[in-house]
């Protein structure tokens, strides 16, 4: 019953201004994960396999990915769907997270013009519910590695890490897009076509090693752009350990989690800093 | 502050409206970017200041459009005050609409866990309040149905049941009375007259006088946003009848 005195929202301090942001969500924590126990619920109600399509989902993709590229085209590299997947999964998790969670207040409007809530936890629980899909995602995966005899190692064990940064890293960018969306409706439109945009641009269907040389100026330009964009380090965080069968460099893993920190930190206080004007927007 | 305690000063919120009409092409090329400069200012509450003792109970009166709405949002933190202050001590079960945050695709077992955690409980605390909700809901095995078939009555049973058994310091209630059959009212007619007794402050909105002087001693008639009276409830609704009776222009707007 402690919640009931000190933390309960309402109770302690005054002013809603006066709440600190932060405190103010870990004391809703229990709200995030029922959102997304809710989220999950209504979204495989009336479906026989409920849950299971989560990983029913991309088990189908990876049978498509192998038959495609064991048979019909000749693959660059050696199980080359376990390649695929390995960037495929978490660029998913990334983009299904954004594309949901942008449209998160705007589909709870009726709730936060009635109850007084921290807005964050509506594209947060957008993001929580796209990492269970991510994670259970995996059980398939390695299935199929067995499959097809992709070695496994203890690499492997470096998962966890790299679906916290990843989590972390994607939780910035979805209260950025979400608080944007608000005040600009166009952003759904922009973020679609940038997330398709990105996907080529950045290592998913191939990797930095595939890359090869060219000597034209927009190639070059191609290669800094992947130098810069995060995502490079991000999807190796998955690729390396899956695919390759080792730990991602040190310095990509700092730097993605530095970097993943440092997106948090500017998403969740540009958020907060512009959730009380929401409810003028909505 | 004492728990309960509610302090509004000088509180100020206002709306920016924009207008929706576009004659020129010019104006609907400008209006893409009217986010962007300012809009209309229309305040919808403005120089209000209010003090409410713990324990007090305190009825809000205007007529549609006064602004007891959204004076009501801003002590519920839902609204935060454009100018002024506004202290609100301990914990507010926030009744500005009955089942607000229900899913009408989750069962109303689902939607008691939910919309507690929505009021700051954990699931566990939900637990050991679940049977007195469901009991006094009267909604028996309805409990475990998607609440999109429960009917209006229903639905306002259970957002009055979830309501008032989360040990509020504060209770707020707009309007909620008029909902649900003759005794469901006079059980939470009791239930509001219980937390009284039991020194629970008390925000009522309603247009209804009866309703209001049978639970609230003090009043507070809004007109156009700005406190109009404060005081014992007869006076108070003398006030508002005759403002009432008064010439109601539209809502005045100021340019920005």
């Amino acid at each position: 019953m402690t919640e009931l005195t000190e933390g309960a929202p309402g109770a302690g301090m005054l002013t809603p201004a006066r709440r600190s942001p932060l405190r103010e969500l870990v004391n809703y924590r229990q709200l995030v994960a029922m959102l997304v126990i809710r989220e999950l619920k209504v979204r495989y109600k009336r479906s026989i396999f409920g849950l299971l399509w989560t990983m029913l989902n991309p088990l189908l993709l990876m049978v498509v990915y192998t038959v495609v590229f064991s048979t019909i085209m000749r693959a660059p590299r050696r199980n080359f769907a376990i390649f695929l997947l390995s960037g495929l999964l978490p660029w998913l998790f990334f983009s299904i997270a954004i594309l949901q969670g942008l449209h998160s207040i705007l589909v709870n409007q009726e709730l936060i013009r009635k109850v007084r809530v921290p807005q964050a936890v509506f594209p947060l629980s957008v993001v929580g519910s796209n990492l269970v899909n991510f994670a259970l995602s995996f059980v398939p995966l390695l299935l199929l590695m067995a499959v097809v005899r992709q070695p496994f190692t203890t690499a492997l064990f470096f998962l966890p890490v790299a679906m916290l940064i990843l989590t972390v890293f994607i939780s910035g960018v979805t209260l950025l897009f979400a608080t944007f969306t608000v005040f600009f409706r166009d952003v759904r439109h922009l973020a679609e076509v940038a997330l398709q945009m990105l996907m080529y641009l950045s290592p998913v269907f191939y990797d930095l090693e595939m890359l090869g040389q060219h000597d034209t100026w927009w190639f070059r330009a191609f290669r800094v752009f992947l130098q810069v964009n995060p995502l490079s380090y991000l999807l190796g965080l998955v690729r390396d350990p899956v695919y390759y069968g080792r730990l991602p460099p040190l310095s990509g893993v700092a730097l993605a989690s530095a970097g993943a920190l440092a997106v948090l930190f500017i998403g969740f206080s540009v958020f907060n800093r512009l959730a009380p004007r929401h409810i003028h927007y909505l | 502050m004492r728990n309960g305690e509610i302090r509004v000063r000088d509180a100020g919120v206002c709306y920016r409206l924009y207008r929706e009409k576009v004659s020129t092409l010019k104006e609907a090329v400008v209006n893409r970017f009217r986010h962007l400069r300012s809009a209309e200012i229309f305040w919808a509450v403005r120089h209000v200041s209010l003090e409410i003792e713990p324990g007090e109970a305190i009825a809000l009166v205007g007529h549609n459009g006064s602004g007891k709405s959204t004076l009501l949002k801003t002590i519920a933190g839902v609204l935060m005050p454009d100018e002024g202050e506004v202290f609100v001590q301990g914990r507010i079960s926030p009744m500005i609409e009955l089942g607000a945050g229900f899913d009408p695709e989750l069962s109303g077992r689902d939607n008691i866990f939910l919309n507690g955690a929505l009021l700051g409980f954990s699931r566990k605390q939900m637990e050991g309040k679940f049977d007195r909700i469901v009991a006094f809901s009267e909604l028996g095995d309805f409990i475990d149905m998607p609440i999109k078939n429960y009917s209006s009555g229903m639905y306002a049973r259970l957002g009055f049941a979830i309501a008032q058994d989360v040990e509020p310091d504060i209770l707020i209630v707009d309007e909620v009375l008029a909902v649900g059959d003759e005794r469901f009212q006079e059980k939470c007619k009791a239930r509001i007259r219980d937390f009284r007794s039991a020194g629970i402050t008390f925000c009522f909105v309603s247009h209804n006088y009866e309703a209001a002087r049978e639970l609230c001693p003090r009043a507070a008639v809004l007109h156009h946003g700005r406190l109009a009276f404060d005081g014992p409830i007869g006076q108070a609704w003398e006030r508002y009848r005759e403002l009432e009776r008064g010439p109601a222009p539209g809502p005045q707007i100021e340019a920005s």
